[in-house]
């Protein structure tokens, strides 16, 4: 047993040890430790160094509050993580850790001559320093700057853990399982009702681990807290610890982090490391208690100067004592509670300091009679020591003047100005705050959340207040919920409520211009950076945040913001309501991306489509591309072939014999009623009225802006039922915006719409020799122009599978494209793969698809159109019915703009040196002009075309349509490259192809 | 590679001491729409349709869901599309309706055992307990629509679309070993 | 992540079922085409941007697919009520909290 261990005091198991190591060096603890209470046991306080002096730092706290003991922690190969808390991070046998911010070792950090020129470094330093020369940043500024930020060290390896996510559901959910939270849970554990309690913590109990000397009802705290959790588990009641509540969202959605395995030396099977749950209560109950402030005065910050009630908690919950020779610096009356549980566990208490002239006689009694020097009226102004405080600079104060200071050696200074209510949760709340004098401290108001705050948390302090309150809470929320919470009234003895009083800086007979008195020790923030801001002229907290950084730290100020604000108050001359208080933003502790992420990784990252010929596609050595959700085969390269050489076999051999495609993905509506071809008249362009049952047109889709949405081929499958199509990513946004016109603009029509975009496999057929081959699969009907002509559709038995067959064709060759219910989509695509054989059948991608239609001049919706195309600008004007009297889009294209002349039009370019252009490449009328040069268009779609013996393009070109045969150039970054305007149809513009 | 979750075997796809998945065999779907006075499609159905959105109606081996105020989804065998198809057609002059065949849209997993309800938390927002067993209804799981159906206290079907099948079966399927692990 | 009342399903669900349509009671012309340009401007572009409640449309995408309005407080996030498409605007006066009407 190390001689900081206390044998027989803690809830660690002195039956277990654990080796970890630290720094590359073996340590011993026990189970149940932290690795701060374990190197405090081996009498390590040096865990780490600041952020920006680089000086050496100890545990403060004893919780996930602590800003100074951040360390790396190694949990396996890939489980690297850094900042994190070595208060919080139990030990097990193996785990390795490291300090963080140091060069080359803990012990000596070159980085600490930041420390000695820390007056260069005050509040505002960077605004202020790096502001000239400007061609420094670069060069200069900015890789220092980049070199020396950051806290840690970030992982570099893929993290292989797994994260989960949870919904969750409950009448009550209460945040802290500490006496406060567990007297609520109690009360409201009733009538089947849902209850779940919440903590950060490994164990529940809160401050009830660290205060074993209580006795409520009759019962040592202990013995009253396992036979309370006992009860409430026999009560439905759900307790989950090492789980944090890391944000309150609106109506009641708290957002909880369970770690699963941090804390366990071997990963069990299946269970992931975090989960995120995100929780809906009914009521909150927020028991969060309170944090503990350091005293402000210089040197502060020196490894064994920590909090009274964190060395408590060290004391009672781990059994070890920071210091055998501890010295107690106070304004408060708690520590003095601390001072007594040491000297108990054999620590000889220096001196209890204490800056008040009296305080109760009983703390007098209990500190005369363990023989513990009292100092009240004293104040101190410094600590010495190199790597570990050795002693306390302790000066009388006398009718307010600060005396000479005299050192009392110490090997712990433990402190306490008084205690902050946890307000995190609630203010994310958007709850108020309310000044409250006597406390010097805010406490809560009103929330709009259905939430009431419990315990320490409001302000309350002792166990016994504490459980009441808890008690009174809980009964409160079960009552909205129309229940009558379980009646409890509790007593406690040994009880340490206490009272004390408030500091900025402590008094101090030295210059206080001289005094690093820290505030904020995770960001360096002095109480002298503070003043100066002011004196700087920030007025407002937030801005005195911002300029010293003060609270902006992964701690989010949990110690620093409320010593901050009574500095800056002062030094402002103002009442701290009126120097306002910063925000709480979640997460409540640091959290990581994988508990965001949750399942959405690797596998789960997100949903790929795929249809029923994906597989086949793949088994084929097809390159895919992903098209909206959707993962599409691309192209289909055969041994040796790159994308260039595998597209061009593909768009020769279809226009040479039979090609085929997988068309699946297209969007499919299926639109019936009797005022189904009213609906069409009404939403599309075209005119419906006319088209004979059993044939198809293309459909064009507009907003009421003018502006085309969406195209597709339709079919006309009886008299009140239409096949519509869409684009691939356009079938849910067109769905929904029919879905919208038509339940709240046209409520009265008798039509409805059914999303059949997966009921069919489509599978398109287009080539010289298609209908030859997809004759012999189609009984009773004649695959010629009288019988099935261009644009005919018809249902039946294709290959012995219920089809819907169409004869259209997106590629200018003869083409049909066949539905079939989704699942029988390989077989047929199979079967006329192999029928195909005889005919060189080729499978082809979309980008040979795109290739044949832009021969064709066929737009495709989203790529040569942009949200800002009309049909006229595209060469659509055909397909407006405008003898309609009205239609979605119809007003929108009589818009002053939209009839206006010079407005870019889709036509066709061929480059004079036979270049294939870039897609998004911009156009100029004239090369020559001054920079910046007059863009008129871009250029949407561009391939190399073997059908048109040179590369093709289409481009938005303003007046394009008027300006056929004349000349645009593309500027690039190597030259420029000139084109001809030309139609958009480049390949058999009089459809002679289309004909069997 | 897999093979489409639709072009499975019907069975257990996936299972655990917590739960487990199965492909239901192929049935017919159909969805239907009409409003007004419903009794022509209640005659032409053989049964009366839900008219509160959730709730299920079964007669013999045809089962009704009402999707929404003019929605509804039929399941039955699937020789039984075309006595349905035309019954609807027969009362569609008195009645004008939609009638669509979906059963090829989409898949139906089974979701069952103990801890069946606890696994649907990892991807439905909406608590299902507030779901009554003999119910159902269209909510999402992992962002994807699905229409879950409530066929006891640990034992579900979810219809979910082919494409979406394979995403939602795989998240399923971790969630079944991670209940496992936690509840060994 | 809000809470809504679907008033078709009449539950109470979470916002991941809804999507968001856009400021309600923006009634499309009986006749478009006889609307001068102002007048179509004003329908298709103008929009509301209260500070406080604000007449809105929602749809319960994943669930009955409806749409329907609803009036939210754009401060505090909270609807003060839904109802069904084509019910007429619902009376503020009723729906405000004491102090707010």
């Amino acid at each position: 047993m190390s001689e900081y261990r206390v044998s027989g005091k803690g809830r660690v198991d002195a039956a277990r040890p654990v080796s970890f190591s630290f720094d590359g060096k073996t340590f011993s603890g026990l189970k149940g430790d932290t690795v701060a209470s374990a190197l405090l046991a081996n009498g390590v306080h040096l865990m780490g160094r600041s952020f920006k002096y680089h000086r050496p730092r100890g545990a403060v706290a004893a919780g996930s509050e602590e800003p100074n003991a951040l360390i790396g922690t190694r949990r396996g190969p890939g489980r690297f993580e850094p900042n994190t808390r070595a208060t919080v991070q139990e030990i097990w046998d193996g785990l390795q850790t490291n300090s963080q911010n140091k060069y080359p070792s803990l012990k000596f950090d070159v980085g600490a001559v930041n420390d000695a020129a820390y007056m260069l470094f005050s509040a505002g330093f960077y605004y202020k320093t790096f502001m000239w020369p400007k061609n420094f940043w670069h060069k200069v500024y900015e890789p220092f700057i980049r070199a020396a930020a950051g806290l840690g060290v970030s992982p570099t390896e893929e993290d292989p853990d797994h994260y989960a996510s949870r919904y969750l559901h409950c009448d009550v959910l209460i945040v802290g399982a500490g006496p406060t939270g567990i007297a609520a849970a109690k009360a409201a554990a009733v009538d089947g009702l849902k209850v779940v309690l919440v903590d950060e913590n490994a164990e529940a109990g809160g401050t009830l681990l660290s205060e074993p000397q209580a006795q409520i009802g009759g019962k040592p705290a202990w013995d009253w807290l396992a036979s309370e959790l006992a009860a409430l588990k026999d009560a439905g009641v759900r307790i989950m610890t090492r789980t944090t509540a890391i944000g309150y969202y609106h109506q009641n959605m708290i957002g909880m982090v369970e770690k699963l395995t941090d804390h366990l030396p071997t990963l069990p099977k299946d269970t992931p490391r975090e989960r995120m749950w995100r929780v809906r209560a009914k009521r909150v109950v927020l028991a969060q208690g309170a944090l503990e402030k350091p005293l402000v005065f210089h040197g502060n910050d020196r490894p064994g100067v920590m909090l009274a009630g964190s060395a408590q908690t060290f004391l009672n919950r781990y059994g070890v004592l920071v210091g055998r020779k501890p010295i107690v610096l106070t304004c408060h009356d708690s520590a003095w509670y601390a001072a007594f549980d040491l000297s108990d566990a054999g620590a000889k208490v220096q001196a209890i300091v204490d800056t008040r002239e009296s305080v109760p006689q009983a703390l007098l009694d209990g500190a005369q009679s363990r023989g513990i020097p009292v100092k009240l009226s004293h104040t101190a102004s410094g600590t010495s020591g190199r790597l570990r405080v050795n002693a306390l600079r302790v000066n009388t104060i006398r009718s307010g003047h600060v005396e000479g200071g005299q050192n009392i050696a110490c090997d712990a200074v433990l402190t306490s100005g008084g205690w902050t209510p946890s307000l995190h949760l609630f203010s994310h709340t958007q709850g108020k705050l309310a000044w409250d004098d006597d406390k010097t401290t805010f406490l809560p108001d009103v929330t709009p959340e259905d939430c009431l705050i419990a315990g320490a948390s409001r302000g309350l302090w002792g166990v016994e207040a504490a459980l009441n309150d808890g008690a009174e809470k809980g009964r409160e929320s079960v009552a909205a919920l129309g229940k009558t919470g379980a009646d409890a009234t509790y007593a406690v003895e040994n009880d340490r409520p206490g009272t004390g009083v408030t500091h900025r800086e402590l008094p101090t007979d030295l210059n206080p211009g001289r005094a690093k008195a820290f505030v904020d020790y995770q960001n360096d923030v002095t109480a002298k950076d503070l003043r100066l801001a002011v004196r700087e002229g920030m007025r407002s907290i937030e801005h005195v945040k911002r300029y010293t950084t003060n609270g902006m730290a992964t701690d989010q100020g949990k110690m620093s913001n409320i010593n901050g604000l009574n500095i800056a108050a002062d030094a402002l001359g103002k009442k701290q309501p009126q120097v306002g208080l910063t925000t709480f933003r979640p997460p409540y502790t640091p959290t990581s991306f994988g508990a965001f992420c949750g399942y959405h990784r690797g596998d789960h990252f997100e949903v790929t489509r795929k249809t029923q010929i994906d597989a086949w596609a793949e088994e084929n050595g097809a390159v895919f591309e992903p098209v909206g959700q959707w993962r599409r085969a691309w192209y289909f390269p055969k041994a040796g072939e790159d994308m260039e050489a595998a597209v061009r076999r593909e768009c020769v051999a279809t226009r040479k014999s039979v090609g085929i495609f997988d068309a699946s993905t297209l969007g499919k509506i299926e639109v019936v009623g009797p005022d189904a071809v009213e609906f069409m008249n009404r939403v599309y362009t075209n005119p419906w009225t006319k088209l004979a049952v059993g044939r198809c047109r293309y459909g064009l889709l507009l907003g009421d802006d003018g502006f085309i949405r969406d195209d597709g081929v339709i079919a006309r499958v009886a008299e009140d039922r239409f096949h519509v199509t869409t684009t691939t990513g356009g079938a849910a946004r067109v769905l929904n915006m029919m879905e919208d016109y038509l339940q709240t603009e046209w409520p009265d029509l008798n039509v409805w719409l059914t999303s059949t975009s997966e009921q069919w496999s489509t599978i398109a057929l287009n080539g010289p020799n298609a209908a030859k081959l997809l004759q012999p699969f189609v009984k009773d009907l004649e695959l010629t122009e009288e019988t099935f002509p261009h644009m005919s559709c018809t249902e039946l038995e294709v290959a012995g599978m219920p089809a819907r067959l169409w004869r259209v064709s997106f590629t200018g060759e003869i083409g049909f494209e066949v539905n079939v219910p989704a699942p029988m989509g390989r077989k047929l695509w199979e079967t006329l793969w192999e029928a195909g054989q005889q005919y060189g059948i080729t499978a082809y991608g979309t980008e040979t698809m795109h290739v044949l239609r832009a021969e064709k001049g066929y737009i495709i919706v989203g790529q040569d159109t942009d949200g800002t195309v009309t049909p006229d600008d595209c060469g659509l004007g055909w397909a407006v019915g405008r003898k309609k009297p009205d239609f979605v889009g119809k007003r929108g294209l009589a818009r002053p703009d939209l009839v206006t002349k010079g407005r870019k039009h889709l036509v066709g370019l061929l480059t004079e040196d036979k270049s294939k252009l870039e897609e998004g490449a911009q156009i100029v009328f004239d090369p020559n002009q001054p920079l910046p040069m007059t863009m008129v268009g871009h250029v949407t779609s561009s391939y190399t075309s073997d059908a048109v013996g040179q590369p093709i393009a289409l481009a938005l070109v303003a007046g394009g349509q008027d300006k056929m045969g004349e000349t645009v150039y593309i500027p690039m970054p190597d030259r420029t490259i000139a084109a001809k305007i030309t139609p958009m149809v480049f390949v058999d513009p009089d459809n002679t192809r289309l004909k069997i | 590679m897999s093979a489409p979750i639709s072009q499975k075997a019907p069975g257990v796809l996936a299972a655990s001491t917590a739960a487990e998945i199965a492909l239901a065999a192929p049935c017919a779907r159909l969805s239907l729409r009409a409003r007004g006075d419903l009794a022509p499609l209640n005659a032409a159905l053989g049964l009366t349709l839900p008219t509160r959105i959730g709730q299920v109606v079964p007669a013999g081996e045809r089962q009704v869901i009402c999707l929404g105020p003019d929605e509804w989804m039929i399941h039955a065998p699937s020789d039984d599309t075309a006595a349905i198809a035309s019954a609807c057609a027969d009362a569609y002059a008195t009645l004008p309706h939609s009638l669509v065949d979906v059963s090829a849209r989409e898949v139906t997993l089974t979701i069952k055992g103990a801890h069946a309800a606890e696994l649907l938390t990892i991807g439905c927002a909406r608590d299902i307990d507030g779901i009554p067993v003999g119910e159902g209804r269209r909510t999402f799981f992992d962002g994807q629509t699905v229409i879950l159906w409530r066929d006891g206290d640990t034992a579900f079907r979810m219809d979910v679309w082919n494409s979406f099948s394979g995403h939602v079966f795989d998240l399923l399927k971790t969630g079944c070993a991670e209940l496992a692990a936690e509840h060994a | 992540m809000l809470l809504i009342h679907c008033p078709y399903c009449e539950e109470t669900l979470p916002e991941a079922e809804f999507t968001y349509a856009g400021q309600a009671h923006i009634i499309r012309p009986e006749n478009p085409s006889g609307q001068t340009d102002d007048q179509w401007e004003e329908f298709l572009f103008i929009r509301a941007n209260p500070k406080g409640p604000h007449y809105e449309r929602w749809r319960h995408f994943h669930g009955c697919g409806r749409f329907f309005n609803a009036v939210r407080d754009t401060v505090s996030d909270k609807f003060l009520t839904t109802y069904k498409a084509g019910a007429p605007r619902p009376d503020l006066s009723t729906l405000l909290p004491e102090g707010q009407k």
